[in-house]
């Protein structure tokens, strides 16, 4: 493609130094782009909407050989988090990305990289926190982490994720400065909006500026044995954190400094606080990223019918740039502060209370205040948002005071009369034919028997999911739940952790759930049920509900919950409450759009794991999560796919016979996607059934400790290779080429060696 | 490079704006993307390119939004597109919703992806534009084993004169040779059929206003904070069935034909949209299915390949077939999209 060099209107009166290319990306790209030409040392991550493209542009891009970055998907932000602190000890560069829940989920660790003073990049497409779920674009996750003691940058657009990012290195690593930097930019409208950019095509103007890595103190150093990270108790603590304070009052003379370095070298100059025709503003507005760029416009158009307004955008919100809005606003009349987050309950946003602090420190200050909060769950920021704000400024201006200093813009209190109207009428008890699975225990084993009613007598049972969501064509989530539920009793209340099938069913206003539905974020939808599992029971004692509601708890998760939600399902197996945890197996986060999970096999390709010179597919092996929960020893572990129906729903009869009386039950439920395995909608029974057919996903359960295949394919002569199963997807599709022998040959010895260490469990009488 | 072509219709600010409406999985996005980067990077101008973003589903309404000023203009403006020059239709169903083609400039140009006349989409609630062009673009997707975006991009270049249909045609090739190689001829040919076939089915006499020339409506949610149960309660679950998932479906759906049932029930443990309707029978076999809702239906056929007697099976959906063979699931329950 063409690529000529523009000049933009603000270009600088010298020629930038670097010599760059014009490109249209996208601010995750951006980010990906400038990570690639830093060539971090390591980068811990964990997928999460809107930030996840940026570790897959740059697994694209190692897949080709590109850049150097070890990549680190871990199984939660907690862990990409703990791996890059780890590295950044080893005296490297190291860089992460997260959003919204991620940031929080890791937030502890950020205090840690800051206190013990070890520099990284840690960028933010910023959106909304849970709950409930906004995936969309707003401020209340960076907020979260104004006290963490780390540089927080802010990017406005692609161009300047892409600056930030070489700023950043450079903050952080500064002798005099040596903390965590995190770079800040709007989920979806920077994240994903593509611009017009420039890009250096000069690695030696980027490595010079860059320069190399300088970690004066790191793990690796045999001859200096260093102890990072010791107990630090009163009166030593506040010495430490006072460090961290001066190390920010550094970061500004040397951020003042890098930006204009940096200005040199690209032609485009930042500072620590932005100022858009400022001069002689009597009413400004203050706003981060991209909002104060949609206000730009407004700003100009104003300016031509004479009204004196002007803008104010910190670039830098760390170390916070009160000296700079003193100075701006010294004499304008009035100022309207707009947070994409609130304070609850503090009567204002976090900016405009730093900013109304900053200028208590002037006492001749005179600016009215009004503090606005807009856009919270990525709800758009309009020029006609920029100008109500402009108007509310100018007229607090004209009366030289404020009549509503603190106020939500764009709420709306809803149509008198119109609430919630019940559509259907609530699925109860009596709905339920029951009887579609007779369980019946055997004396002799203590095994259970189950004899399943035809499957056209099935159709009585009612679907506790109602038809009307918005899963994609052929999704498998839903004839495995389907089945599953059918052989299901009585009263239910499920829980479902992030992930697909929560998304899908539950689009506000809508909810396809016609039992009691609850939602937690996926690291803790186990432990979440079992408080509720409790709570019934708790309360049957206490007498205050009579037990007879004998309630089967379901919690519905995706291979995705089973990473980053481990722990808490480990502990609620080890508990051993009486519930139901079902994992429905996609073989990757497809709710995010097709990364790697531990489930996803050796081989198989993600947008976290491309085929390419440098890998075909994912590098190891896929998580045997079944036998996992066999080692917890709970009362009833199965393995199951749709394809094999039967099998499923004797099993699913099982899970609540012992849900109901022993304790918990564990499935794992293959399950069909084809959008990400790249495979015809219609064709999900028989891609699953060849999955089992080839042994990859044996069909078993182990009952009170003992492993039983429920269905072996050898035995009624229907194995089959694993390339034939793999030769039936277009994620796999690679492997059955002769370049990826060696991957496929690892994975068929790993299927082998599993399906073969199951049949001695399955004949020894006591594994 | 021609960065000082004239944007032949850009607005007061200078922008020219354009709007993809379509269904996750049509390629609305991509297409909105290869028509920027066209723009951009081989015509000069400035632009942005985004999209309306939600989980990443196939089937679920998108906007796709592409906005152009002159190479030498900023453009800092994140917001949607909602005064757009060209609004493409990439789903004939979306044309039910006013809310798909509002904010379209009276001088501005719409595209459709229809086979009808001008005279047979009276029914639907469109505005009049200056000109409005439709092309069968399924039925060249289906034809020639591809999808809608690029057939939609060939009306695009038919619409826009200062858009050369080569440099587009090069983008295409471009950026889906880097990903998916083996689609590049079969999208070439959408594309020049989308671009030949693209039929002007109305021109506009006269210069003055439209009927469609109205602010596009923001999305406003359907409950207040005076009304809406506290928490983000759902208290009236199940409500999904007001949802009409008909545009999900992609030129295809199943017909059942009952002469042919064994009403083994097969079909019903596949079928993820549950949306096959059972009712009561005499012994021995005490149900039978009856047939489908294709409000729910989205064209998986899952169905049909599970189907051990051949009463299921795909067919080319006919317009207003789905309508006319419905089987209600929920009868008496449509229509209402405000969530109940």
């Amino acid at each position: 493609m063409p690529r000529e060099a523009f000049k933009l209107s603000q270009s600088p009166a010298t020629e930038p130094a670097a010599k760059q290319v014009v490109d249209f990306r996208s601010g995750n790209e951006m980010a990906a782009l400038a990570a690639k030409q830093i060539n971090f040392h390591v980068m811990g991550y964990y997928p999460i909407t809107p930030s996840t493209e940026v570790a897959e542009n740059l697994d694209a891009m190692w897949v080709e050989g590109a850049h150097g970055i070890r990549m680190i998907p871990a199984d939660g932000e907690h862990s990409a988090a703990g791996i890059c602190y780890g590295a950044s000890t080893g005296g490297g560069r190291v860089l992460n990305v997260t959003s919204s829940q991620g940031l929080l989920y890791s937030l502890e660790q950020l205090p840690v990289q800051s206190g013990t003073r070890f520099p990284m990049v840690l960028n933010v497409a910023t959106r909304s926190v849970s709950g409930p779920l906004d995936i969309r674009g707003d401020h209340s996750d960076i907020y979260y982490a104004l006290n963490a003691g780390w540089i927080v940058l802010l990017a406005s657009d692609p161009q300047s994720v892409y600056d930030m990012n070489f700023i950043a290195v450079r903050i952080g690593e500064h002798p005099k400065v040596r903390l965590p930097v995190l770079v800040a930019y709007d989920g979806f409208f920077t994240s994903h909006q593509k611009r017009r950019v420039r890009l250096f095509d000069d690695p030696a103007a980027v490595r010079n500026f860059v320069g190399e890595p300088h970690f004066p103190y790191h793990a690796l150093d045999p001859k200096r044995p260093l102890t990072i990270g010791p107990y630090m108790n009163d009166p030593d603590l506040i010495n430490n954190k006072f460090q961290l304070h001066l190390a920010f009052e550094q970061a500004r003379f040397a951020l003042a400094a890098i930006f204009e370095e940096y200005g040199a070298l690209s032609g485009r100059r930042y500072d620590l606080l932005e100022w858009y025709r400022m001069e002689d503003a009597e009413a400004a507005l203050v706003l981060l990223n991209s909002a104060a760029e949609t206000a730009k416009d407004v700003v100009d158009e104003m300016r031509s019918r004479g009204i004196k307004v002007g803008l104010l955008s910190p670039r830098v919100l760390r170390p916070f740039p009160h000296e700079g809005f003193r100075r701006a606003l010294k004499n304008v009349r009035a100022v309207l502060i707009a947070d994409r987050a609130d304070s609850y309950g503090s009567g204002g946003g976090n900016l405009a209370h730093e900013v109304k602090s900053a200028l208590k420190d002037d006492p001749d200050n005179r600016s009215v205040c009004l503090s606005r909060i807009y856009g919270l769950g990525g709800r758009d920021f309009y020029k006609e948002d920029a100008e109500a704000f402009f108007t509310e400024a100018l007229e607090a201006a004209a009366k030289g005071k404020a009549i509503i200093p603190f106020a939500y813009h764009g709420v709306t209190s809803g149509t008198p009369g119109k609430v919630p109207a019940q559509v259907l009428p609530p699925l109860v008890e009596g709905d339920f034919p029951g009887g579609m699975a007779k369980v019946e225990q055997d004396e002799a084993t203590g095994r259970l028997r189950v004899e399943l009613r035809p499957f056209w007598k099935m159709t009585e049972v009612p679907s506790r999911i109602a038809p009307g969501h918005g899963a994609c064509p052929g999704c498998g989530v839903f004839p495995a739940l389907h089945q599953f539920f059918r052989v299901i009793e009585g009263n239910v209340v499920v829980l479902f952790q992030t992930g697909c099938a929560m998304v899908v069913t539950t689009g506000y206003p809508f909810s396809a759930h016609r039992i009691t539905y609850l939602h937690n974020l996926f690291q803790n939808g186990a432990a979440t049920l079992s408080g509720l599992v409790e709570m019934y029971h708790e309360r049957v004692r206490r007498g205050e509900l009579a037990g007879t509601e004998n309630f089967t708890f379901v919690m519905v998760s995706g291979d995705g919950g089973m990473d980053i939600g481990m722990g808490s399902a480990i502990g609620a197996a080890n508990r051993n409450h009486r519930m139901i945890l079902i994992e429905y197996d996609n073989q990757g986060y497809m709710n995010t759009g097709a990364q790697l999970s531990y489930a996803t096999p050796m081989g198989h390709k993600t947008s976290t794991s491309n085929v390419g010179p440098k890998a075909a597919g994912k590098m190891f092996h896929h998580k045997d999560t079944a036998q996992i929960f066999a080692a917890t020893h709970i009362p009833y572990v199965f393995t199951a796919v749709e394809g094999y129906p039967e099998d499923l729903m004797k099993k699913a009869a099982k899970a609540q016979w012992y849900a109901r009386r022993e304790g918990m039950a564990y499935g794992k439920i293959l399950s069909y996607c084809p959008l990400n395995w790249r495979s015809p909608d219609d064709l999900g029974a028989s891609v699953l059934q060849a999955a089992v057919d080839s042994c990859f996903f044996p069909l078993y359960e182990v009952e009170k400790g003992k492993t039983v295949i429920t269905y072996n394919p050898e035995m009624v002569d229907r194995r089959i290779p694993a390339a034939e199963f793999l030769a039936k997807m277009g994620k796999t599709r690679h492997l059955t080429q002769a370049s990826a022998a060696e991957v496929l040959s690892a994975f068929e010895a790993e299927v082998d060696r599993r399906w073969k260490r199951l049949k001695a469990m399955h004949e020894s009488p006591v594994l | 490079m021609q960065g000082n072509q004239k944007l032949p219709l850009a607005d007061k600010c200078g922008f020219f704006e354009i709007r993809f409406e379509s269904i996750g999985g049509l390629g609305a996005h991509l297409a909105g993307q290869i028509f920027a980067i066209a723009a951009v990077l081989k015509l000069g101008f400035n632009g942005a390119h985004f999209s309306s973003y939600g989980s990443e589903k196939k089937g679920s309404p998108i906007k796709s939004y592409v906005r152009l000023c002159p190479a030498d203009r900023e453009l800092r403006n994140s917001s949607p597109v909602e005064r757009p020059d060209l609004v493409a239709v990439f789903h004939e169903a979306l044309l039910r919703m006013p809310s798909t083609c509002a904010g379209l400039k009276p001088s501005g140009a719409l595209i459709l992806n229809t086979g009808k006349t001008w005279e047979q989409l009276a029914s639907y609630p469109l505005p009049v534009p200056a000109r409005v062009y439709a092309v069968d673009a399924i039925g060249i997707a289906v034809e020639e084993k591809s999808r809608v975006n690029t057939a939609m991009l060939g009306a695009a270049a038919r619409a826009l004169s200062f858009l050369n249909p080569d440099v587009l045609l090069e983008a295409i090739v471009e950026i889906l040779g880097g990903k998916h190689p083996a689609a590049v001829d079969s999208n070439r040919r959408t594309f020049r059929r989308g671009f030949e076939e693209a039929r002007l089915v109305w021109e506009s006499q006269s210069a003055g206003p439209s009927s469609g020339d109205g602010v596009a409506a923001r999305p406003a949610p359907v409950y207040g904070y005076l009304t809406a149960p506290p928490g983000g309660l759902i208290v009236n679950p199940g409500n999904t069935i007001l949802n009409d998932l008909s545009a999900s479906r992609q030129g295809f759906l199943p017909v059942f034909d009952p002469a042919l049932c064994n009403h083994c029930g097969l079909c019903d443990l596949v079928c993820p949209d549950y949306c096959l309707v059972w009712g009561s029978a005499s012994e021995p076999i005490t149900r039978r299915l009856e047939g489908i809702d294709y409000q729910y239906c989205k064209g998986c056929l899952r169905c049909v390949d599970s189907c051990p007697t051949g009463a299921l099976k795909k067919e080319r959906e006919q317009d207003g077939f789905a309508q006319a063979h419905r089987t209600p699931l929920f009868p008496g329950k449509i229509g209402n999209r405000s969530g109940g």
